[in-house]
């Protein structure tokens, strides 16, 4: 397998080479049919790609040792599923998936596209095909996936043994690369419309504006998961540590939906066309950086691979994909001038204005406390790390603000607010606050910013479900139909709009998530004897045993806790585990969670005595975690309703 | 010129009162939070300008030194790079695979009586994976738990 | 296009792209060690791997690093589990052969390992032509602070540290290190 997945990286490389050369050249020259030969490689090379991609896994499923990557990162004793997902459990895998999913989207944008006229789409294409060759280079150089060893050894380490140890591994790096590599084709629009002369018409943003959303959702979904992975896997109850990896993953998050938002101010009112095509291209920027970052080494992170020459690709990259696009800019700033301007400071335009400095800064924060380390070394010569204090106190005001303009930027009108009406758009949503408060309250939380953050999270809940509210009520009285029936049809009525305010109620539940199991959580280490219980809050362990088990791939420690009910009898167990794999002396964490609606009982087996006798456990009781997660899942339910064409028929109607 | 600044004087300036606040807070909060990373010998040298500054200390558990008391939790070590050794001590239990020799890193501060109070301890992991040795392998070392194990 | 403007573009991006390069240059994870311009640690290991002619050593024999004062030594850290050492091997290899006429002595050191597995390593990967030393209760690997394998250190002969790799080494470094040693008049004490 491993010459056919060589030759097709090979052969993939030359193809992008080739369509990255003639398709801008021919659509400069309305050449039909050099064009037809351009799109055709971008096709050949997923077809290419695609094989590669096979092989590799023919190669990992089969044990196939004398291929570089598997005798890296396989081993027989793997189970089936931790063998496929393996394949972006190193780095060179993770750069052929990459290179993959980016040659998909290529061949997306060629297919949906294809038949506009002018040359955006050919001069985007060639953007692409540009990011495209950088990924050709690194596999078939300094990240070659299917270098031969020799002699083949007879076995191999398995996948570090983090990434086998959860199914959550099976998720979050494919939806991170799906978010981190669509946010290449805005910028190949963006780059292309100013290469075309096309940026002062505002069609490229039509084009964009699905594959933003797309990659925005898959970005968000690919955060969640991973701090979901993080919290099922680490053993320390958390799920964010402002680790540079996590950083990397938030930052072009934070202005892809600063752009989701600001894109609107341009569409309905000609203002921001600079900003917007800078948010596009730093996003872009700032993919990549975060790649360089966890790949290259630069920054210490838990997450980084280990990495011989190819930061120094990636610098290369960067600072080609960095100038180029700040000299395109720059030099199309004249065509990027603004039209409209604000009428007054009670508009919507106004909060979506400051809902873009807000999330700027928050941007500008975080990449400021990651690459922190770097300047302080390369300034003053000092080792040092920014704790996560700087993070949680910066980024807590600005998101309360954030959270607060949630409920504000529905409720205002675009342009300005009609006489009169400000006091009751803005005032009645206070009702939510003052009864997210009161419950906060009785609940026992006395932390202010807590509290702050739940009274804005009311405000802001209520002056959503307010918009449905209302607009439902309206239709209802217009044309007679059901609440269900009304509430469908003003959905339908603007997708893109009642999307958002999907997305945004859950944001909300992400928010009262992380709000309460921040300041509620409760915890405590233990050792324990047979028999002996261990209490937290409201919640009681007992240890039942400590039991050894054998896998294939790995030996198990397991404590059996019992949970005791109010009444002293058992409810439920858990079973916090350490997973101990051939490759690797540290055992690997496994703790075990009882999820509820109202929270979590979160237990960790941290040592234990080698006979069994005894066994220390942390357990920690998060009050909410659980929103979370499926606050996430709300998120991406709003982007999919945000992607659905409105309903012309009852469009017209509504308006 | 006068006719630019007449007409936006005060965003511009408010524009500016904010980026200054905001840049006083993102430095002045960098300057409070950073955590120096020190070997032993790098902290023993800086002496009491040290103290009570929150610190990364990376280096090697001294054979030998790890005492824990599983009731309490007390968990006490020293730290080695070689060319100068800090006590340790932190609440909590020690990773399994705890050991001497091993390669640690600890976050914490230092007291004026010179011993080191860590918040957390983090094994540092090699690039390379290691195998475990004979007799560290588990169903060695946990003999009893694993004896109704087919082998 | 307004190239005058254009012109921006390299004010802000090269800061930032000079700051990244020089920082790749850096180890974020690295802690200096306090070994290299210092003596080394001494040790003495038994041989479990003899090596071959001319370099070999019956097995059983005891190394002691005092015996090697006024010669050359690297030490090569290493295991068959690790994917790094196989890289390194060949270089290794060849490099002690070509200077065994030189007062250079290369001793492998396992580190976490069983010898028959290492055995059969050294087998598949055919031959190493220096001596290997079983270090079973990695007290070496402690007193040298090794945070992984492969790593080499190569002492001077007066056995002071000049030398620390981690990672593999390549024939060219070793080349280089070993020569500028070799430079050095060994009388100089």
């Amino acid at each position: 397998m491993g010459p056919l997945g060589r030759g097709s990286v090979i052969g993939a490389l030359v193809v992008t080479a080739l369509a990255m050369v003639i398709i801008p050249v021919a659509a400069r020259r309305g050449r039909r049919d050099w064009l037809e030969i351009g799109y055709a490689a971008v096709h050949t090379n997923l077809l290419l790609l695609s094989i590669a991609m096979a092989a590799m896994m023919s190669a990992l499923v089969t044990h196939d040792f004398s291929v570089g990557y598997v005798a890296q990162v396989g081993s027989r004793a793997t189970p089936l599923l931790y063998t496929i997902i393996s394949l972006w459990g190193a780095l060179e895998g993770s750069i052929l998936l990459w290179g993959w999913v980016l040659a998909f989207y290529a061949a997306a944008v060629l297919s949906i596209n294809k038949h506009r006229e002018g040359n955006l789409v050919p001069y985007a294409l060639a953007v692409l095909m540009g990011v495209m060759l950088f990924f050709g280079i690194l596999l078939v150089g300094p990240a070659n996936p299917f270098g031969v060893v020799s002699p083949v050894p007879a076995d191999g380490p398995g996948p570090n043994p983090l990434l086998q140890n959860h199914w959550l591994m099976a998720v979050h790096p494919p939806l991170l690369y799906m978010g981190y590599v669509g946010m290449a084709v805005p910028f190949a629009f963006a780059i292309g419309a100013m290469l075309a002369g096309e940026v002062r018409q505002d069609a490229w943003m039509q084009l964009v504006r699905r594959w933003m959303l797309v990659s925005w959702a898959f970005l968000g979904a690919a955060i969640i998961a991973g701090m979901w992975w993080s919290y099922e896997v680490l053993g320390w109850g958390g799920y964010w540590a402002w680790d540079p990896v996590e950083n990397a993953s938030l930052m072009p998050w934070l202005t892809a939906t600063a752009y989701l938002h600001s894109a609107m101010v341009q569409e309905r009112r000609g203002m921001l066309r600079l900003w917007n095509v800078n948010l596009v291209a730093g996003t872009f920027v700032l993919t990549i950086l975060g790649t360089f970052l966890t790949r290259s080494g630069i920054i210490s992170s838990v997450h980084a691979f280990t990495t011989g020459t190819i930061g120094y690709y990636f610098l290369a990259f960067i600072a080609v994909v960095m100038l180029f696009t700040l000299v395109m800019v720059a030099g199309n700033s004249d065509l990027l001038k603004t039209e409209g301007k604000l009428d007054s400071a009670a508009s919507r335009e106004t909060v979506f204005l400051l809902n873009n400095l807000l999330l700027t800064a928050f941007t500008f924060t975080v990449l400021v406390g990651t690459l922190y380390p770097l300047i302080a070394e390369a300034v003053r010569g000092v080792k040092v790390s920014v704790g996560e204090p700087f993070f949680d106190r910066m980024s807590l005001p600005l998101l309360v603000l954030l959270l607060f303009l949630m409920g504000v930027g529905p409720a205002l009108p675009w342009r300005r607010t009609p006489e009169g009406t400000l006091g009751s758009r803005l005032g009645v949503p206070v009702v939510g606050a003052v009864l997210a408060l009161a419950i906060a309250v009785l609940l026992g939380r006395r932390e202010p910013w807590a509290l702050i953050a739940f009274a804005c999270i009311g405000y802001a809940l209520a002056a959503t479900l307010r918009e449905f509210a209302t607009g439902s009520a309206a239709r209802r009285a217009a044309h007679g139909e059901s609440w269900p029936l009304a509430f469908a049809r003003l959905v339908g009525s603007n997708p893109r709009r009642h999307g958002g305010y999907v997305a945004h109620i859950g944001i909300f539940l992400v928010a009262i998530g992380i709000a309460a199991s921040g300041g509620g959580r409760l915890e405590r280490e233990g050792t324990l004897a047979r028999g002996e219980t261990l209490t937290v809050g409201d919640h009681t362990v007992r240890l039942r045993e400590v039991y050894g088990l054998q896998e294939p791939q790995r030996y198990v420690i397991g404590a059996r806790l019992e949970v005791l009910g109010a009444d002293g009898a058992t409810i439920d167990t858990l079973s916090p585990r350490m997973n101990f794999y051939t490759s690797s002396d540290q055992p690997v964490p496994t703790p075990d969670v009882r999820s509820t609606w109202s929270g979590d009982l979160y237990a960790n087996l941290q040592t234990f005595r080698n006979d069994g006798t005894t066994a220390t456990v942390k357990i920690i009781s998060e009050p909410l975690v659980g929103w979370i997660w499926l606050g996430g899942a709300v998120v991406v339910f709003g982007a999919l309703i945000g992607m659905l064409a409105p309903r012309k028929r009852l469009a017209a109607e509504a308006s | 010129m006068n006719e630019f600044w007449k007409k936006r004087r005060w965003p511009i300036l408010g524009l500016a009162v904010i980026l200054a606040a905001f840049g006083w807070l993102l430095f002045g909060g960098l300057d409070k939070n950073v955590i120096f990373f020190l070997t032993p010998a790098e902290l023993l040298a800086k002496g009491p300008d040290a103290v009570d500054r929150p610190v990364r200390l990376g280096g090697q558990v001294k054979p030998g030194s790890v005492q824990w008391d599983e009731k309490s939790l007390d968990l006490r070590f020293v730290i080695t790079d070689g060319a100068g050794d800090v006590a340790v001590h932190s609440t909590g239990s020690p990773p399994q695979m705890f050991r001497d020799g091993m390669g640690v890193v600890v976050e914490g501060r230092v007291g004026a009586d010179s011993l080191f109070r860590a918040s957390s301890l983090m094994i540092k992991h090699s690039n390379e994976y290691r195998a475990p040795a004979e007799g560290q392998r588990p169903q060695e070392m946990y003999r009893t738990l694993f004896k109704d194990q087919p082998k | 296009m307004n190239w005058k403007r254009a012109l921006l573009a390299p004010a802000i991006a090269v800061p930032v792209i000079a700051l990244f390069g020089w920082g790749l240059t850096r180890d974020p994870g690295y802690i200096e060690s306090p070994l290299p311009g210092r003596p080394a640690p001494g040790f003495a290991l038994e041989v479990f791997a003899p090596g071959t002619a001319p370099l070999a050593r019956p097995a059983g024999d005891s190394i002691h690093l005092d015996s090697l004062r006024g010669r050359i030594v690297v030490v090569n850290f290493w295991a068959s589990w690790c994917l790094g050492c196989r890289d390194e091997h060949e270089d290794l290899t060849r490099t002690a052969l070509a200077y065994a006429d030189r007062p250079v002595s290369f001793v492998g050191v396992l580190y976490m390992d069983q010898q028959p597995a290492a055995l059969k390593w050294i087998g598949e990967m055919g031959g190493q032509s220096y001596p290997s030393v079983d270090d079973p209760r990695s007290r070496m690997a402690i007193d040298y602070g090794l945070y992984g394998v492969p790593e080499t250190f190569i002492l001077d002969a007066q056995g002071v540290v000049a030398h620390k790799q981690t990672g593999p080494i390549s024939a060219a470094v070793l080349t280089r290190v070993v020569d500028s040693l070799l430079a050095v008049p060994t009388g100089a004490k």
